[in-house]
């Protein structure tokens, strides 16, 4: 549900992660959701107030977080992600930040190198009333285009 | 008789055995690339390496005969160190490019790595690259791969007879090419993508389209000409991807015409997948419904007796009996399978059968061919009499019709009907080899039947037969060769003009006002006159489509289960492979439709009562796969006046041998060919026929 701090567990990120120079602040409880969300998820919030050190909010709301002290046996800090809404899905992160959480990058990917061809983040839709449906499915209409056949049929003309 | 042991099994094998065939009768599998069973032993790619008791090495078993008392062993701790050793040196310079090559899947390479390869390479040095080469359209080469087995070396000069690949270089440097930037010219050449055991020869049409496990085999039957080649069919959904040969010893061998190999391309075009009936000069899609009734109007509007059928070369007997019960139904006798209009008496099998029967060849010491090309109307048929021709130092062979390059020492005795009257005379020079023959062929072609005077051909070709001996007690050599694979059903089925009925030239001069075509794309349209109205059924848009007035979509060969006759009359089933496109029926449903709507419905519901139906009418169709020799009759002669033997030349059966058929004319493959394969050079015809 929250941190996910093992996956790329390279030299240079190791290395990265020590020498960080400033650590970030910790989080207010009022930040993090108030009484409500301390009681809703009691051990998340707990930690995250105790440990947690804001980094960052992507354009879902997503709040990311990284230890403010190392506790990592490799010395590497923790990183962690707070859902905004009530989905727990890891589809949620948008790429730029989900480098950040697997340690692929140390910060993260800057809104500034966007190009005019990326097009914003969408989480899985499966399962939503937005699921893909491919053409001809009942949802999308039913009506399955004409297809081509895999022979040329024969015509007077030709 | 020797007897030799192998792996403690011991067995008593012919003399001249090889130890690799021992092996095999002992039940013992040896690996091998260059021997083949129908090739001769080349002994170039060492797999075959088995140990023999008193022999200080290992021995390649292909090529070491057997000896009294052998003591083979195929399956020691050395032998399969050995093939170890000799599998890793093929892999020297083998590229391993398994996952883009076409043979994966069903390369003996890799099979045989399975059990005798190496993990890893020990190797460093840069794997040898060979140019590819250009073997024409339908054989994509890739001779990196090449293991140099020489198998495409040896079939092309030993069965086809095109002496068109060879090797240079020695070792490492070595290469099969054919010398020049020039396509092989052989009517047999696909059969050497079959034979390479790697993937440096695959199919060029198929190149990249399927793996082999994807794909759907059913047995079948080849249409392309009449000598009834086995064909295993690959399809993929709902289409034919490759035709491959299958073993059949008394038909083909394992060997397939090119033609039928890959026409295949042509059963995805000019498909006729619905009705049309014409409208005012110009034909419009119609529902079966309006245009059966359309059919049944003209049916019961016409007079009986103005009614024919011509079927034609590629129809199954299944549709040919439907068609035929259905116009005696209606009270018609004009209906004729001779499309060609070859002069053919459908009353004695003996005289429109190839009698000698195609394993019969085996046993001939001699052949005269009467206007026929056996190479172009039958190659895997010819290359059978070739192999008499290798084998037998004194075969002759004589060809009357227009002169063409048979793969095989064969004397040109002229090109016309003097030539054939010529031979008549027991002094002429080929009269007298072909009487000094113990059993001699006379092979006489559709095309000397169509003459004027066709009669009168088959009449001279039956008396110098009788004069060779060729129709003695125990050697019937009288053959009929027909090009038509379905022309030899039609006359078992007795599809030629009851009494009184027009046969295919009366029926096109306007004996009819109703014609239907069964698959009939070969009579001349344009001598049909304008009144007639023509029901067409078949699968490609073709000749007979453009001149229809209505258009019945059938089945092709591979979408109906269909029964075949060959030239030598054996009866062979087809299964079907795929389903008919769009809204085509097969045949016989179809006829079975119409008869019902003319209320003479055909006594048969399903496909099992039409077999019956056809057992009942011939004995022939129920029996399937069996051929009798039937002996000469003593006696048995042409009926008949057969006329006066016109000194008209012979013509060829087609123009082309790569476009005879509608399926074929809509191939893009097969029209590369025609463009692409020169003709073999022809050196001008030597005449040798002294008068």
């Amino acid at each position: 549900m929250n941190a996910t701090d093992d996956t790329v567990a390279g030299e240079d990120a190791r290395h990265d992660g020590k020498n960080r120079a400033s650590r970030p602040g910790a989080p207010s409880l009022a930040s993090l959701g108030g009484w409500r969300a301390l009681i809703n998820n009691p051990g998340l919030i707990l930690n995250t107030l105790r440990h947690g050190g804001a980094v960052g909010q992507d354009a879902l709301g997503n709040r990311y977080f990284e230890e403010r002290r190392p506790t990592r046996q490799d010395g590497r800090a923790r990183r962690w992600v707070l859902y905004a809404g009530r989905a727990r899905d890891a589809s949620l992160v948008p790429p730029e930040w989900h480098a950040w959480l697997h340690f692929t990058t140390d910060a993260p990917l800057s809104d500034a190198n966007r190009r005019p061809w990326q097009r914003p983040h969408e989480p899985n839709m499966t399962g939503t009333a937005f699921a893909y449906r491919p053409k001809g499915h009942d949802y999308a209409g039913g009506a399955r285009p004409h297809v081509s056949a895999d022979y040329e049929p024969w015509t007077p003309d030709a | 008789m020797p007897k030799v042991t192998v792996d403690g099994i011991e067995l008593e094998v012919p003399n001249g055995f090889t130890v690799l065939q021992a092996a095999e009768a002992a039940g013992k599998e040896i690996p091998r690339f260059c021997y083949h069973d129908r090739l001769s032993i080349a002994g170039n790619c060492r797999m075959c390496l088995v140990e023999i008791e008193k022999m200080p090495k290992p021995v390649a078993s292909c090529g070491q005969p057997v000896g009294e008392g052998m003591v083979i062993f195929t399956d020691t701790e050395k032998v399969r160190q050995s093939r170890r050793n000799v599998m890793e040196f093929l892999l020297i310079n083998h590229p391993l490019d398994c996952p883009i090559c076409d043979q994966g899947g069903e390369c003996d390479l890799q099979d045989e790595a399975v059990g005798y390869g190496r993990d890893h390479t020990r190797y460093h040095e840069n794997k040898r690259a060979v140019t590819d080469k250009n073997f024409g359209p339908l054989v994509k080469t890739v001779m990196t791969r090449c293991i140099q087995c020489t198998r495409c070396v040896r079939f092309l000069s030993e069965v086809a007879g095109v002496p068109e690949l060879g090797a240079t270089s020695r070792g490492e440097t070595m290469e099969i090419t054919n010398y020049v930037e020039r396509g092989l010219t052989s009517e047999l050449s696909g059969n050497i993508i079959d034979l390479c055991p790697v993937g440096a020869l695959t199919a060029k049409p198929y190149a990249f389209v399927a793996r082999t496990w994807e794909l759907r085999k059913t047995d079948s039957i080849d249409v392309f000409d009449a000598v009834g080649t086995n064909i295993r069919i690959d399809a993929r959904g709902s289409e034919v991807l490759r035709v491959l040969p299958r073993i059949n010893d008394a038909v083909n061998e394992e060997w397939l015409a090119d033609k039928s190999r890959f026409a295949i391309d042509g059963l995805k075009r000019k498909r006729l997948d619905r009705p049309w009936i014409r409208q005012n000069g110009k034909l419009q899609p119609a529902t079966w419904d309006a245009a059966l009734s359309a059919v049944v109007a003209r049916l019961n509007g016409a007079e009986p007796g103005r009614i024919g059928a011509i079927a034609g070369n590629l129809c199954d007997a299944e549709s040919m009996m439907a068609l035929k019960d259905l116009l005696v139904g209606l009270g018609s006798p004009n209906f004729d399978c001779r499309q060609d209009g070859a002069v053919l008496d459908a009353g004695n099998r003996a005289l429109y059968l190839f009698n000698t029967t195609i394993e019969g060849i085996d046993e001939a010491d001699a052949v005269l061919f009467v206007g026929v090309d056996p190479r172009r109307e039958a190659p895997v048929l010819n290359a059978r009499i070739r192999r008499r021709w290798v084998e037998n130092t004194g075969f002759v062979a004589g060809l009357i019709g227009p002169y063409a390059d048979i793969t095989y020492g064969c004397t040109h005795l002229g090109e016309d009907g003097a030539a054939l009257r010529a031979l008549l005379d027991p002094a002429h020079e080929f009269t007298v080899k072909l009487a000094a023959a113990k059993k001699p062929l006379v092979i006489i072609g559709q095309q000397a039947l169509a003459r004027p005077d066709g009669a009168a051909v088959f009449a001279a070709c039956w008396q110098i037969a009788e004069a060779a001996g060729a129709l003695t007690a125990d050697w019937q050599g009288f053959n009929v060769l027909h090009n038509a694979a379905a022309r030899v059903g039609g006359l078992d089925l007795g599809f030629v003009p009851a009494d009184g009925g027009k046969d295919v030239a009366g029926m096109v001069a306007g004996g009819v006002d109703v014609l239907w075509l069964l698959g009939a794309d070969e009579i001349d349209m344009a001598a049909l006159p304008p009144d007639v109205f023509v029901i067409y059924q078949g699968h490609h848009g073709d000749r007979g489509a453009a001149r229809a007035d209505i258009i019945l979509p059938g089945a092709a060969y591979t979408e109906k289960p269909g029964t075949y006759v060959n030239t030598e009359g054996r009866m062979q089933l087809a299964q079907r492979a795929i389903f008919p496109p769009g809204e085509a029926r097969e045949d016989w449903t179809i006829l079975r439709a119409v008869s019902a709507l003319v209320s003479k419905p055909l006594p048969y519901d399903d496909i099992e009562a039409l077999r019956q139906r056809m057992g009942e009418a011939n004995p022939v169709f129920a029996s399937p796969d069996t051929v009798r020799r039937i002996a000469p009759q003593v006696g048995l002669t042409p009926k008949g006046d057969s006329g006066q033997l016109s000194d008209a030349k012979f013509t060829a059966a087609f123009a082309t041998y790569y476009q005879t058929d509608p399926i074929s004319r809509a191939s893009p493959t097969m029209a590369k060919c025609v463009t692409d394969i020169l003709p073999p050079a022809m050196p001008a015809p030597v005449q040798q026929a002294a008068e």
